[in-house]
């Protein structure tokens, strides 16, 4: 261990984060871009992998790390540091939680556009893991949000890509790279974001469509109103009717339009605003949170292909929360034996996507890459890794191709 | 250029898929970009994926750089041949492969034009959001590399929103697929490095794109003003209010005075200091309720009238108007450089102000239409380059312009691309360590630099600034 590592490693303190294939025990928690350029140098000219971490609330979402020494807490590198209430755009810090800027903005009428699951979520992590929900439905994904990144690389150099503006093609978009690569190119250090004005009236409604012939794509083709932000169908195998819950925001007319269509197809009741939130956050579950020999996934496939997968996974007895418009289908529960999980990771990139395991049963771990093939572009991904971080330290194995 | 090599191309694409006499290279000697022409050694026209890896492979071969092409209409020369280079240029590659009406994607060739693809798919009730001006002209495939925008970016978007999915042909003559139909990456976001990269990282061959729905109601206003920054501060006015249009246009008086004078006559007024196109679209029932909070917004910055376009016919001919307008320029002057910055929206009075300040003092004629929404500045400056003083006045004031729009936190492109036009204007807002993970992010795909050599950054890292022999492009002298 070289003497610069060495002293690196006496600032930081004694924590127990587990991840998948490894125990951190040491965390550093830099109060600034210029301590944490120090530390990931150090680490860099030590070859010492570093796992980084912010909320926590994805960090099982991974392949078993490779020999990884410390943990980096953006949680020190926090706060809103520009707010432009007349331009609708705000720079974060990368370990302000997102419930925090959601606030924040509300009270000029501007609306963040990220969606993340689980209540500790913050910036940084949301960006690394490209993490959605289901107001993706009008959001779009975590990257639409972006117009610049503030970053340090695995070589300790701080740089900036994008900008502040909401139209730009100056240079190479790097944000698309840092953006759902789970910090194995470089350190979030914060970020420009893009944000939408608020919706005038917002309001949330449940039906139980029952279990009629195609009332599933029915359900879908009304996710395609305007006003629909998000549309969640949640089904429990052998728990009775399946329930949808619909969010709507805009205008009064617009909304009260978009109401009247659904309730023309659908016997609906208004419901609690948070409905949404919930469903969201209860998405988030970690090994320890999990059954022992239960899978967790998320899959996403072409809206029309959606019904046919949702189907197969209830025939499995996982149980499911499905956005409708997006295609994207959240699954959990025991399944008989891993060649299950291969057939729904077929079905799911022969229906236009793919499927994430996010828990496996431990003796599984080894017989799945978390993230799927990579349709013949894992060369491209190591070449990447290797010029971003010759040294190995971001996250090592945690992504794909073993990057 | 070897011999050996013109007959490999012309086994791969055949005589009518090679150009190489200088009557026919002429044409493309620049895109939309008249500064510093450059003849390719020959202009190839693939019509396959195959033909142009193949050519791809010939040219690494033989030694010669490749430059790709869609249709030309770039303005930042990114599609200028450089030394030793021929251009694959891809409209014969024009074929929509596949839509898929259920899911609203179009798997086209890279050589479909804009418009085009939304005139196919109109009678599903779709369109192709992207809307350059030059949509009746340029390519999809251009419209990848460029990262396009148009109009309508404020609600839907530039390509990148648009892109699913992709093939291309590596500069080393691979065939790699990218993204899915989902339009979500489960690795690293490919599709979105290479939108938006100008041809520099391989050659697209066939993308998937995200339709539209094409909305039920839309109602295009024109508001008139007496000057532009008072139609500027009511852009900042609607912005702040919560309601987003699908476009927020400006033209100023001297772009009204050309447009009225051409074929794209409108009818705007010519008191007018600039007019504001302003469209909004979606549900019919609130369409009431926008278009009265746009009437406060303009009638609270002193708006001399409201025009609402009362059909069709009407709405198109104030989109001429605007899309008609760099056209219609074309009488002002011989050339026309049209700029591109992007400044913080809340910026735009006073650098309009400062933009008119600056062309007054080098004695240029200017005219400003532009994407006010985005705050995206488009000053066309009206000259002769044969006239070598003119020209030289047209560089400075290009200079001071972006250096302006950089100083209030703006960017130096918002939609036309850095090309070979503004390389040399990359350190107004990148630093060496901002610029070094583009240097990386290129070599994997392009590590000996024979694709599209020059374009973006500088061809090689060390001492862009001091030395501008380093820079690989000093047979462009821009700027």
């Amino acid at each position: 261990m070289s003497q610069a590592w060495d002293g690196a490693l006496s600032k930081s303190t004694t924590d127990r984060i587990e991840i998948p294939g490894a125990v951190v025990e040491r965390v550093f928690e830099p109060k600034s871009t210029g301590e944490l350029s120090e530390i990931i140098t150090a680490a860099a000219a030590d070859r010492q992998g570093l796992l980084t971490c912010c909320g926590r609330t994805r960090l099982h979402l991974a392949n078993p790390a490779r020999e990884i020494e410390a943990a980096i807490s953006l949680a020190g590198l926090s706060g809103i540091q520009e707010f432009e209430p007349e331009e609708g755009v705000v720079y974060v810090a990368a370990g302000t939680p997102i419930a925090e800027i959601r606030e924040e903005v509300a009270v000029e009428g501007w609306e963040l556009p990220l969606d993340p699951p689980g209540r500790t979520s913050t910036v940084g992590g949301t960006v690394a893991s490209a993490a959605t929900g289901p107001r993706a439905h009008v959001f779009g994904g975590v990257s639409d949000a972006i117009l610049g990144l503030d970053v340090v690389g695995a070589d300790g150099v701080a740089s900036k890509c994008g900008g502040r503006v909401v139209k730009n093609v100056t240079g190479y978009d790097l944000a698309k790279l840092y953006c759902g690569t789970f910090g194995t190119l470089a350190v979030i250090t914060g970020a420009w974001l893009r944000l939408r004005p608020q919706p005038r009236i917002r309001q949330v409604l449940r039906a139980w469509p029952g279990s009629a012939p195609k009332v599933f794509e029915r359900c879908r083709a009304l996710s395609r109103l305007a006003s629909v932000r998000a549309m969640v169908w949640e089904e429990v195998p052998g728990e009775g009717a399946p329930e949808v819950c619909i969010e709507l925001g805009g205008s009064e007319e617009g909304v009260a339009h978009d109401r009247d269509r659904i309730s023309e197809s659908l016997d609906v009741d208004r419901i609690s605003m948070d409905r949404i939130d919930s469903l969201r956050d209860a998405r988030v579950v970690t090994p320890a949170g999990a059954a022992e020999d239960e899978v967790v996934l998320r899959a996403r496939v072409l809206g029309s292909e959606s019904e046919a997968l949702v189907n197969a996974m209830l025939e499995c007895g996982l149980a499911i929360t499905v956005d409708a418009g997006l295609g994207v289908i959240h699954a959990r529960g025991e399944v008989a034996e891993p060649g299950v999980l291969r057939s729904i990771r077929e079905r799911a990139i022969a229906g236009g996507g793919f499927a994430i395991f996010e828990v496996l049963p431990e003796p599984w771990r080894s017989e799945f890459d978390v993230f799927g093939p990579q349709n013949g572009t894992e060369s491209l991904m190591v070449s990447l890794k290797e010029r971003f971080d010759p040294a190995g330290i971001l996250n090592p194995g945690r992504f794909v191709a073993g990057s | 250029m070897p011999a050996a090599f013109v007959e490999r191309v012309l086994e791969i694409v055949g005589q009518e898929g090679c150009l190489t006499r200088e009557g026919e290279l002429f044409a493309y000697e620049c895109d939309g970009l008249t500064l510093a022409p450059r003849r390719p050694l020959a202009v190839l026209l693939p019509t396959t994926t195959e033909q142009v890896s193949a050519i791809v492979r010939a040219c690494r071969e033989f030694d010669v750089h490749f430059v790709p092409r869609g249709a030309g209409t770039g303005l930042s020369g990114g599609a200028h041949a450089t030394e030793n280079s021929v251009l694959i240029e891809c409209s014969r590659m024009n074929q929509v492969i596949e839509v898929d009406v259920a899911n609203r994607i179009a798997i086209v060739q890279p050589g479909v034009v804009n418009a085009e693809l939304s005139t196919a798919i109109a009678h599903f009730g779709l369109f192709y959001a992207p809307d350059p001006s030059s949509q009746l002209a340029c390519t999809i495939g251009g419209n990848v590399a460029e990262n396009s925008g148009g109009p309508h970016t404020l609600k839907y978007g530039t390509t990148t929103n648009h892109v699913l999915a992709l093939e291309m042909v590596l500069p080393d003559g691979r065939i790699q697929r990218f993204g899915n139909r989902v339009g979500e990456s489960v690795g690293v976001d490919w599709v979105g490095a290479i939108v938006g990269s100008e041809g520099t990282l391989g050659i697209v061959t066939e993308v998937s794109v995200r339709l539209t729905p094409i909305p039920e109601g839309v109602e295009t206003l024109l508001a008139i003003f007496d000057d532009v920054v008072a139609a500027c501060r009511a852009v900042g006015r609607v912005i702040r209010s919560g309601c987003l249009p699908a476009a927020l246009e400006i033209i100023d008086r001297r772009t009204i005075e050309a447009v009225e004078a051409s074929i794209y006559a409108a009818g705007l007024p010519l008191s007018a200091g600039a007019v504001l196109i302003v469209e909004l679209d979606g549900n019919p029932v609130c369409m009431e309720g926008e278009i009265a909070t746009i009437r406060e917004s303009c009638d609270a910055e002193g708006c001399q009238a409201i025009q609402i376009a009362r059909d069709e016919t009407e709405r198109t001919r104030f989109w001429r108007a605007r899309k008609g307008a760099f056209g219609a320029m074309g009488r002002l002057a011989p050339d026309l450089y049209v700029h591109d910055a992007v400044v913080p929206r809340v910026h735009l009075p006073e650098i309009l102000a400062k933009v008119c300040e600056i062309c007054d003092r080098y004695e240029l004629k200017l005219a400003n239409v532009f994407h006010a929404g985005d705050g995206n500045l488009h000053p066309n400056i009206c000259f002769d380059k044969r006239d070598a003083d003119e020209l030289d006045r047209v560089v400075k004031a290009g200079a001071e312009i972006l250096e302006a729009c950089v100083a209030v936190g703006g960017v130096i492109t918002g939609e036309h691309g850095v090309g070979v036009e503004k390389r040399d204007y990359m350190h107004l807002v990148f630093d060496t360590a901002d610029l070094e993970p583009m240097y990386r992010l290129r070599e994997i795909f392009n590590p000996d630099g024979v694709c599209n050599p020059g374009k973006i950054i500088p061809t090689t890292r060390f001492c862009v600034e001091a030395n501008p022999k380093a820079r690989g492009y000093d047979e462009v002298p821009i700027g």
